[in-house]
């Protein structure tokens, strides 16, 4: 403290001095146009100068940012690129003439587009889930088709998902019939390819051969009747000898199924109480 | 004591006047203008302080700019002036220990004290026009300036040490 005092005794003139200077430069640039605009030029030039190198900095710094943003910029632009080139191709596509029967035949019932967003193919067990679920409209047993025809049926609903269990599933039998001919049939799966089912229970009476259309019978409240399902590739007998047991090409490839509509059948709240109705009855 | 302050009071003014009512308005050939207002920091004895030196230049100079209009101006000048004069004077006084030292051509002879002036001077001349330019874009013209308006001042100086000390 008292060398600090002694410091300041001894330049207190030279303090003076800068404080005097300092006051004398304000006024000098304050008060004289020329040199106020020099200064001023200057003092701009130099804030300019670290203002730069400053934005600079912080550019560089800000770049990691810009590098995460840029690629979620890059990912949606890319899902929206598949969105449309998807939209795309099934505008262009021709409507092949299973569809056109298929549509004809639903246009009564009120179709739910769906996508396949999960699909497990090979084992026993194949599970499709789509994204539609309850909020949607979708119940459970409702029949599914495809461009190809048939796909399965709503086993479990969710709010914006539904698991549909497809005609490759152990579990599915669908009643089908051979077109031209009343006589039906359950379609069932046993394993192996996913292109191939089986018809069983075909009365021998019937008149089948190979490349027959095998399609929905319509006793069900989950299909309308004459859904294309198939095509009958071989005829064999079942193993009691008593019917056909018809081996049928699915029409849907369940490896690349992608886009499904839930049929929502009016009549299925009606069908329901009509069988509880005959069940309490023979109760 | 009390008269020698009294009597450079006397010189601060006196000068002050002489500057603003005269020298201001010469301009020899456009370029030289005598300012003999440093001659006032030069007779000051050499036992007054320091920051009296600076604070002195500061007002004298302010003074000046006022009616020169142009503020600032001579205020720095002539406190960097100040701040270095009894630097100057202790450069060129001859060598012994007078308390009571005052610069004059009779304490310094003409020789020192003719050295000092042209020193606080240019100093005062060089300081002065590089804020009035405040740029060296033009830097031949301000040496003319600078040199023209030294010699003309410390002949001024000159003048008024032989008016002062008889």
């Amino acid at each position: 403290m008292h060398n600090l005092l002694d410091f300041l005794r001894k330049y207190c003139h030279v303090l003076l001095f800068v404080a005097l200077e300092c006051i004398g430069l304000t006024l000098l640039c304050r008060f004289n146009g020329f040199q106020g605009s020099v200064w001023l030029t200057a003092a701009n030039d130099a804030a300019a100068g670290v203002q730069a190198l400053n934005t600079e900095v912080t550019s560089f710094f800000e770049l990691r940012n810009v590098n995460r943003a840029l690629t979620h910029q890059n990912v949606h632009l890319f899902r929206e690129n598949a969105k449309l080139r998807e939209e795309l191709a099934s505008l262009k596509k021709d409507t092949t003439l299973t569809e056109k029967l298929m549509a004809e035949k639903l246009k009564d019932f009120r179709l739910i587009e769906a996508m396949v967003v999960s699909n497990t193919t090979g084992g026993g067990e194949n599970y499709l889930v789509i994204n539609r679920g309850e909020a949607d409209g979708v119940k459970p047993e409702m029949g599914v088709v495809g461009g190809g025809g048939a796909v399965g049926i709503v086993y479990l609903t969710d709010k914006h998902h539904s698991l549909i269990i497809p005609l490759t599933n152990r579990k599915s039998s669908i009643s089908c019939r051979v077109r031209g001919q009343n006589y039906f049939g359950y379609l069932q799966w046993s394993g192996g390819s996913t292109r191939h089912a089986v018809l069983d229970d075909v009365p021998r009476y019937a008149k089948v051969k190979s490349g027959d259309v095998v399609e929905t019978s319509g006793y069900s409240a989950v299909f309308p009747p004459g859904i294309f399902v198939g095509r009958v590739k071989s005829v064999g007998n079942s193993s009691d000898g008593q019917s056909y047991k018809l081996d049928v090409a699915l029409g849907t490839n369940f490896s690349n199924i992608r886009d499904v509509q839930v049929i929502s059948t009016p009549y299925k709240a009606e069908l329901d109480s009509l069988f509880s109705k005959a069940a309490k009855e023979t109760l | 004591m009390f008269q020698t302050i009294v009597s450079r009071i006397a010189w601060f003014f006196a000068l002050w006047l002489l500057q603003v009512l005269v020298f201001n308005h010469v301009h020899i050939f456009g370029y030289a203008t005598p300012m003999p207002y440093v001659y006032f920091l030069l007779i000051l004895p050499v036992s007054t302080p320091r920051w009296a030196y600076v604070l002195s230049g500061f007002v004298l100079g302010l003074l000046i700019d006022i009616f020169a209009n142009t503020p600032g101006m001579a205020a720095c000048a002539l406190t960097l002036t100040g701040l270095f004069t009894p630097w100057l004077v202790n450069v060129f006084r001859p060598s012994d220990d007078d308390e009571n030292f005052a610069p004059s051509r009779k304490t310094m002879e003409w020789s020192g004290f003719t050295k000092l002036i042209v020193a606080a001077v240019s100093l005062h001349c060089i300081a002065f026009f590089l804020l009035e330019t405040f740029s060296f874009v033009d830097f031949h013209e301000i040496l003319i300036q600078i040199i023209s308006s030294s010699l003309l001042t410390s002949l001024f100086c000159v003048a008024l040490e032989l008016i002062r000390v008889k």
